[in-house]
């Protein structure tokens, strides 16, 4: 699979074997060092994507218990195999539009070091890409310190995360 | 931590390095303390405890990694001489007495000075000149090397074996033998697949007894899927004594050298015999040199086991499920009892679930027990920081304990040792006067610290009292005035204004008398405790002395919480911290100055709306208002809700995420549906609505 293909073709499940295997490190060693698996999920109607090893799973929207004194954007907790868990709007975070959780909404949760596992709402998961450097441009703007790097995908223009600075709320409470 | 970031401009990997290597140092630094008790007690010949130095070496070679690590080379390299100077020590090439050792204590200072400005701009070039200073005197002082005597050549060893050891083995070993101990081989072999659990077993039981000097695979015959080892080891007991020690099954014992300062003890061992001596041939009896026997043995070692925390965690946390499931099993049996025609199987479900119960109680308290450490290793681990101290600041100041058995979950124990070492090093820094100063002020040149321990229900109260100087009350009022913290018109009490005192950043040494010179203060005790459910109180005399109480749970594992719900929202109260629910008119709730009280048997509650507290909206529209009255210490609070939903086991947890910490919320705890409850932190609700009063 390569950065050119396109977003429709990835089917529910294919996906979450896909996503799980490169995030356990599996089918990667032999590929060469140039290139980069990317995540891709929706916000809206519009891809982007995130570093595929920063994904320890991805959930299904369940009951979320919101927290006071916290920004908006952390919408609230759950509840995973014990674990409790930060849930960061990424669509609110990123100044979006915020339409109603669907069908597809998913949860992708992310390693963190110490106790900083988080998870982010998303509104669909696609697809999980490799994508050779030489694609990989800096962005210009738009979503300001959210992406800095951007990947030609076919004709369109994918932005790509920047999870530590979306994420990193010390700055901002 | 919000306090801690102001301070600094470290970035995350920068702090994670430095407290890090905070911890390494503190370790060495301990080791560094009881190297120079040792050293004080021994004559010229003397020998240190080679597993001290092999300690305070594994810390300096894990600080010159992490500094390397970072990129800081000056540091790297300090910690590389430090590495040269125990190696010469563990090899015998550096003397305990040489000026060196005393350079070691040098280098940890200045090792910690320099973290402290680690992530500082001009941190680089400031550091290296001082660095270098010292590498230099490191050097001079171990460029004396006394000469090494030679002969391993009379053991009954394998030469392959000897070729086999370190210099430092060798060097263990003639230092062994100069104090006329006798070596032992012990030769035993292990399934391959656990072999480092019975390795591990044996090597305690070995240090039990004298030194183990080598572990060597051993390439004789083994079983298919054993492994065999030699171990050397030196002891001053005789072969008997050490056979009974050594109570491992298939285990051999053989002595190697001749016991040439000892002839008595080995003349003893030979005669009394092993128990398996028979399989022994008489000729090999009377000279200990292959004499050796299986030490078979039924008897186990211990009666305790060690068992790794989280293995109990795991156990506590099903605990708490099966308390979830009760809690389901309990709800259902009250419906079916509820309606006539399932009322019977309902009252049988209730009993069963009765019995059920309190079997689950029993197993809660069993954990729970097997997790409860007394307190006394944290107070020897004070009494060792102390001593440092003593001798580091040349400072008379006796240290006392009492209830050091009152028990504490581990993982309180974990989490209280920095926090309580903080107060303790406050009290002898700086609340305790120099011996002159007091003698002025008709004081015993001699300071004390006392240290006490005791259990009041399900909190332990852990109270450090100092004589000192105390606290200038009127100082603090005055600072927190010039500081615009608090408004000159208002009349604030004595203890109010204390409360200053844990304020982010308020005091500094020269300020008020009474913290820690090294940037975090009580502040940073208070948000500790916090995050254990406890909370820490002041109180002082001036001129008399300073009493600091710590009150924690006793358990954090699984508590008792009062659901209690706000709007659609629910939370859990921790059940140790209400002192009763009221049910009370709301005509009954006095308003003045904006705030709310209740008049409680003649005593003035201040009231708080949590609805207020975390901004959600209300639905209580009754004329009855639920009060749920907090206590923690002496401090007491109503906290207004709109329902309470009874109580629960809980497991409290960690709430994981982009915001470590949420003022108000202590974790929060699973429920039976499969959400989430969160746990209200007492001890900051009662703090704030303290603070809020004196800011009002």
């Amino acid at each position: 699979m390569s950065g050119g293909e396109g977003f429709a073709t990835g089917n529910e499940g294919d996906w979450e074997a896909l996503a799980r295997n490169a995030a356990t490190g599996r089918d990667v060693s032999d590929e060469p060092a140039v290139l980069r698996e990317l995540l891709i999920f929706l916000l809206g109607d519009s891809p982007y994507a995130m570093p595929v090893e920063r994904v320890r799973e991805i959930v299904r929207m369940r009951a979320m218990t919101p927290v006071p004194r916290v920004p908006a954007e952390i919408r609230g907790v759950i509840t995973l195999r014990g674990e409790i868990v930060q849930v960061v709007d990424l669509r609110m975070r990123l100044g979006l539009a915020t339409p109603e959780a669907g069908r597809r909404t998913r949860i992708i949760v992310l390693h963190g070091d110490d106790d900083r596992v988080t998870g982010v709402l998303v509104d669909a998961v696609r697809e999980v890409v490799r994508v050779s450097e030489d694609d990989v441009r800096p962005a210009t703007g738009g979503e300001g310190d959210a992406v800095a790097e951007l990947f030609l995908s076919g004709e369109n223009f994918v932005s790509i995360i920047e999870l530590d600075r979306v994420l990193d709320f010390d700055g901002t409470d | 931590m919000a306090a801690r970031k102001k301070k600094t401009r470290k970035s995350k990997a920068q702090r994670e390095f430095v407290s890090e290597a905070e911890e390494t140092l503190e370790g060495m630094r301990e080791g560094l303390a009881d190297l120079m008790d040792q050293r004080a007690g021994l004559d010229a010949d003397g020998e240190v405890d080679p597993d001290l130095i092999n300690r305070i070496f594994r810390a300096a070679h894990s600080l010159k990694g992490l500094s390397g690590m970072f990129g800081l080379e000056s540091l790297s390299n300090l910690a590389h001489h430090l590495e040269d100077v125990l190696d010469g020590l563990r090899l015998g090439r550096v003397g305990a007495d040489s000026p060196a050792v005393e350079l070691l204590d040098e280098a940890a200072e200045l090792f910690a000075a320099q973290l402290e400005q680690v992530g500082e701009k001009d941190f680089a070039e400031a550091s290296a000149a001082a660095i270098d200073e010292l590498i230099g005197r490191i050097d001079a002082a171990v460029r004396q090397a006394p000469p090494e005597p030679d002969d391993l050549a009379g053991l009954d060893l394998d030469p392959a074996l000897l070729r086999a050891l370190t210099e430092y083995e060798e060097h263990r070993l003639r230092e062994n033998l100069r104090r006329g101990r006798r070596l032992f081989l012990v030769d035993t072999s292990f399934e391959i697949l656990s072999f480092e659990e019975g390795l591990a077993e044996l090597s305690e039981a070995i240090r039990g007894a004298g030194e183990l000097v080598s572990t060597l695979p051993s390439p004789g015959e083994a079983p298919e899927s054993q492994i065999r080892f030699s171990l050397l080891v030196a002891t001053p007991l005789g072969e008997t004594e050490l056979g009974e020690q050594l109570d491992f099954p298939g285990a051999t014992l053989r002595a190697v050298n001749e016991p040439a300062l000892a002839p008595a003890e080995s003349a003893g061992a030979a005669a009394a015999p092993v128990e398996a001596v028979e399989d022994v041939s008489p000729l090999e009896a009377p000279a200990p040199i292959d004499a050796g026997g299986e030490l078979d043995s039924l008897r186990s070692i211990s009666d305790t086991v060690r068992v790794d925390i989280r293995k109990l965690d795991e156990l506590m946390n099903l605990v708490g499920e099966l308390s979830i499931h009760r809690t389901q099993v309990e709800h259902i049996a009250n419906r079916l009892s509820q309606n006539l025609d399932t009322a019977r199987v309902g009252d049988e479900l209730s009993r069963i679930h009765k019995l059920f119960d309190r079997k689950l109680k029993e197993l809660q308290a069993g954990v729970l027990d097997v997790r409860m450490v007394p307190l006394r290793q944290v107070f020897e681990k004070l009494s060792r920081v102390v001593r440092r101290l003593r001798r580091e600041l040349d400072k008379e100041v006796a240290l006392e304990f009492s209830g050091s058995d009152t028990e504490l979950d581990k993982l309180i124990v974990e989490q209280l040792i920095d926090p309580l070492m903080h107060v303790v090093r406050n009290a002898f820094d700086h609340a305790i006067e120099s011996g002159p100063e007091r003698r002025a002020a008709g004081k015993p040149s001699e300071g004390s610290i006392f240290i006490r321990a005791i259990q009041r229900g399900n909190h332990v109260l852990i109270e450090v009292q100092d004589d000192g100087r105390g606290i200038d009350v009127e100082r603090v009022r005055a600072l927190g005035v010039e500081r615009d913290l608090i408004d000159p018109q208002e009349s604030l009490s004595d203890k109010e204004v204390l409360e200053l005192v844990f304020q982010p950043g308020f005091s500094t040494r020269e300020e008020v008398t009474e913290t820690s010179g090294r940037g975090v203060g009580m502040d940073v005790v208070r948000t500790n405790l916090a995050a254990l459910g406890g909370m820490v109180e002041l109180a002082t005399e001036l001129g008399r002395g300073t009493t600091v109480t710590l009150t924690l749970p006793i358990t954090l594992a699984i508590i008792q919480a009062l659901i209690v719900g706000v709007g659609e929202e629910r939370f859990a109260i921790p059940l140790n911290s209400v002192l009763e629910t009221l049910n009370v008119d709301r005509d009954s709730i006095q308003r003045s100055e904006g705030r709310e009280m209740l008049n409680l048997r003649g005593e003035a509650l201040p009231l708080r709306r949590l609805a207020d507290e975390f901004e959600l909206p209300s639905t209580n529209v009754e004329t009855k208002q639920f009060v749920v009255v907090l206590g923690l210490g002496d401090r007491r609070m109503g906290l207004i809700v709109d329902r309470l939903e009874g109580q629960q086991d809980t497991v409290i947890k960690p709430i994981q995420g982009p915001i470590q910490q949420v003022r108000g919320i202590a974790g929060a705890t699973e429920q039976g549906e499969g959400g989430a409850i969160l746990v209200i932190d007492v001890a900051s609700i009662v703090d704030e609505a303290v603070r809020r009063r004196d800011a009002a």
